[in-house]
């Protein structure tokens, strides 16, 4: 086994020294800047306004998706550049799927694995070359964990699909370029062979994007009144939505892993170091010191799941339930580490500091111990589909789905 | 980034796996555990055969020059069982505690004697039950003429029945720890099996026993740093154990959901039996890749006690849990002791306290990375 994340082959260690001091250069003029690796709930449009041109620069150097086929944007790369790609920009609190708010991460494979030519040649391009703001739209008001039970409807007319209905608890503070959804394309047919995938230029007419103001910020509701989609951007065909979403979900679940180390830590470590109280350092406290030990070990335990994930995600053979119980794991991880930084800081773990990067930041840590217990469904439906693919009191085991 | 066993690897696991199917099936096991036999001569002699004793020695002592990994991918199997025997206590930690601390002269001594199963050497290190660590040797070592003379009374000291030589830890009058290596057959040692919720261990006690100068390993008062080093190369391959005897767990209860009907359906249809399955799997798996990930440091010389102590710490405490959640889930039927559970769950409990228990090595583990100024 080699657990290595730096690979040191001549090749690979130059094109580190390249990544690196890309980097270097284009992070100028980042410095006062705090965000989250994923989606901000703070708001800040200076923030967004930097990441969307970082991630414009990096997909025009091919490398947001760097192990695709080149002639759909992608640099044709191996694991291993990627590995290099990954790790570096982690350093900046980034990562190649979040450098700014968009699910191109999730779309890109999914239209790699359904998409017809012609829509692989139309929508990869833009999207792994960072230009585009994709959201994935599929929570419905009635349906919440049950997503097959969509009653937003996408009715065919002529070469166009008339969609009305509406999503909620979807997107980001500043508005898409598309909405990644999940639609009814037969409304009298049989649950699982009624829905469609759509992939919608989010600037049509009968669209409007509500904000809503929620525990880890602004998320939105979509409403669509009669809304004219071109058959085209229609994705896996016809009345096959739910097997799109079967690979594409897994990817979301957990099963695309990850490489990141948490900064949490390092961050709750120095804090301790620095903080005395009764005349002596937190780092001498050995109620302190049980509650660090107790959240290196779940954060190692997390980091060595994400790991696995992405190393089988990589090689092709898919963990059979690795990716709900990697999120599963994370949403209890996040809900006792919510707790343990109350513990150890008091007051103050209620505070936001702007000073640091969201996912670093304590209050935040304690907002998203309960804010994340849903997200791509809920620690419930984690389990749930863990109990499927291990065949509990069933005479056999659901597959995972292989991603892309 | 390679997380897979290489071909050598697989065929030691099946090699195992095979040894186990004809030497030791699962109701034999389950027989051993509740009559409390703890090591089976024969048994072991016929893992000295296959290269399971000493695996990670050199060769020139008759070891297998294995990789920490290597040798944990067969421990894994052997705590499917889980096999009982001192397997570890002396054909790991004892030999790498001689490998470390011994002379010349002894690691020529006894290292093949360990490989060959001529010799089993069991480390007697903790006296008092409470905690273990350098604090818990209470057994005196005072000086005496040709060497020193040592008192006390080792209260748990797993597999301390199937000895034929003790490496045991003393306190000397300045207060520094000394190990010796006394025969079980030496005047005023005894040995007594301990029963109760636990396997393996037996009360050792040292009365005015005289060992020679020639008998320490390691420097005079400088045994504790011995015993340390060698658990770090040791623990992560008691862990790997560990993770062995938690997929048999997990296996086992995920087979029983489909098996078992009440209320007209198989249990694994309850969604509360469900997530019990759920939370071995997490134990399972978290003890799995950080024993795993410590084995990978340790053949790869990066600094792993930080890492031993967290593993130690974890897959302990996966064992422990993991047998908590089957019972859960096998209810009445799994506490008979006749139930293969019950083996796992009675050294689950006895390994949790063995080297000292999940709490001790979470604190060792940060003390290792952030050194208290307050030591």
């Amino acid at each position: 086994m080699d657990f290595s994340l730096q690979p040191d082959s001549p090749e690979i260690s130059a094109f580190r020294q390249e990544v690196r001091a890309w980097l270097a250069e284009n992070m100028k003029g980042s410095e006062h800047l705090r965000w989250s690796g994923n989606w901000s709930t703070r708001e800040n449009a200076e923030e967004y306004k930097f990441r969307r041109a970082l991630a414009g620069k990096l997909g025009a150097k091919r490398w947001l998706f760097p192990t695709y086929p080149v002639k759909y944007g992608g640099a044709g790369m191996s694991l291993d550049h990627q590995f290099v790609l990954e790790t570096e920009i982690d350093k900046y609190g980034l990562s190649l799927g979040s450098v700014f708010y968009t699910l191109s991460r999730l779309v890109a494979p999914a239209l790699m694995k359904f998409g017809t030519e012609e829509q692989k040649a139309e929508f990869l391009p833009p999207m792994m070359g960072g230009e585009l703001a994709v959201w994935q739209v599929l929570t419905e008001p009635q349906g919440g964990s049950d997503v097959a039970n969509c009653q937003t409807k996408a009715i065919r007319d002529g070469d166009d699909y008339i969609v009305n209905g509406q999503k909620v608890l979807v997107g980001h503070h500043l508005p898409p370029d598309f909405l990644w959804t999940f639609v009814c394309t037969n409304p009298a047919g049989k649950r699982h062979e009624n829905l469609g995938w759509l992939y919608i230029p989010a600037t049509l007419p009968g669209i409007t994007i509500q904000h809503m103001h929620l525990m880890m910020g602004i998320k939105n509701a979509i409403f669509f009144d009669n809304v004219r989609v071109p058959a085209k951007y229609l994705v896996g065909g016809e009345n096959n939505g739910w097997k799109v979403a079967n690979s594409y979900l897994e990817l979301e679940h957990g099963g695309g892993g990850s490489v990141a180390e948490h900064p949490l830590f390092a961050r709750l470590i120095a804090h301790c170091q620095r903080t005395n109280f009764d005349g002596e350092s937190l780092m001498e406290d050995q109620d302190v010191r049980d509650v660090l030990a107790e959240m290196l070990i779940d954060l190692d335990v997390q980091r060595l799941m994400g790991l696995r994930n992405f190393w089988h995600r990589y090689v092709k053979q898919p963990h059979s339930y690795g990716g709900p119980q990697f999120l599963f794991l994370q949403r209890m991880v996040r809900l006792r580490n919510a707790e343990r930084v109350q513990k150890i800081c008091g007051y103050d773990a209620l505070n936001p500091d702007d000073s640091v990067h969201e996912v670093a930041d304590f209050e935040y840590t304690v907002r998203s111990g309960p804010g994340w217990l849903h997200g791509g469904g809920t620690l419930d439906t984690d389990r749930l589909i863990i109990a499927r693919r291990l065949g509990l009191g069933r005479p056999s085991q659901e597959d995972a789905p292989t991603t892309v | 980034m390679d997380l897979k066993l290489n071909d050598d690897q697989n065929m030691m696991k099946k090699v195992a796996a095979d040894f186990l199917k004809a030497e030791a099936p699962s109701h034999v096991i389950t027989d051993w555990y509740q009559k409390k036999i703890a090591h089976l001569p024969e048994i072991y002699k016929k893992t000295a055969g296959v290269g399971w004793l000493g695996m990670t020695l050199p060769d020139e002592f008759g070891g297998g020059g294995s990789s920490a990994t290597d040798c944990g991918v067969v421990f894994e199997e052997l705590g499917r069982g889980p096999l009982p025997g001192p397997f570890f206590s002396c054909g790991v930690l004892a030999a790498q505690i001689l490998l470390d601390g011994g002379s010349a002269a002894q690691q020529k001594a006894w290292l093949p004697k360990i490989c060959d199963g001529s010799a089993i050497v069991i480390p007697a290190l903790s006296d008092d039950p409470i905690q273990f660590g350098p604090k818990s040797v209470a057994t005196r070592a005072t000086k005496s003429a040709s060497g020193f003379t040592l008192s006390g009374t080792k209260r748990y000291v797993q597999d301390g029945d199937a000895a034929s030589h003790f490496i045991c830890a003393a306190r000397t009058d300045s207060g520094g720890v000394i190990l010796a290596l006394v025969d079980r057959q030496a005047p005023g040692v005894a040995v007594k099996a301990v029963s109760g919720f636990m396997i393996g261990a037996a009360e050792v006690s040292f009365t005015n026993v005289a060992v020679g100068a020639d008998a320490l390993i390691g420097a005079l008062d400088e045994g504790w740093p011995v015993v340390l080093a060698a658990l770090t190369k040791a623990l992560p391959i008691l862990c790997a154990y560990q993770v062995g005897a938690c997929q048999e767990i997990f296996e086992m209860t995920n087979e029983y959901t489909r098996t078992r009907v009440v209320f007209g359906q198989p249990i694994g249809r309850f969604q509360r039996v469900q997530d019990h399955c759920v939370d071995i799997s997490i134990h399972l798996d978290g003890a799995r890749w950080i024993t795993y990930e410590t084995l990978w440091k340790l053949d790869s010389g990066i600094a792993a006690t930080a890492g031993a102590h967290q593993s130690k710490a974890v897959a302990s405490e996966a064992y422990y849990q993991s047998c908590h959640f089957a019972h859960m889930v096998f209810a009445g039927a799994g506490t008979d002791y006749k139930h293969p559970l019950m083996a796992h769950s009675v050294l689950a409990h006895a390994l949790y306290q063995y080297l000292g228990t999940p709490l001790f090595h979470k604190r060792a583990m940060i003390d290792a990375m952030y050194p208290r100024k307050t030591a």
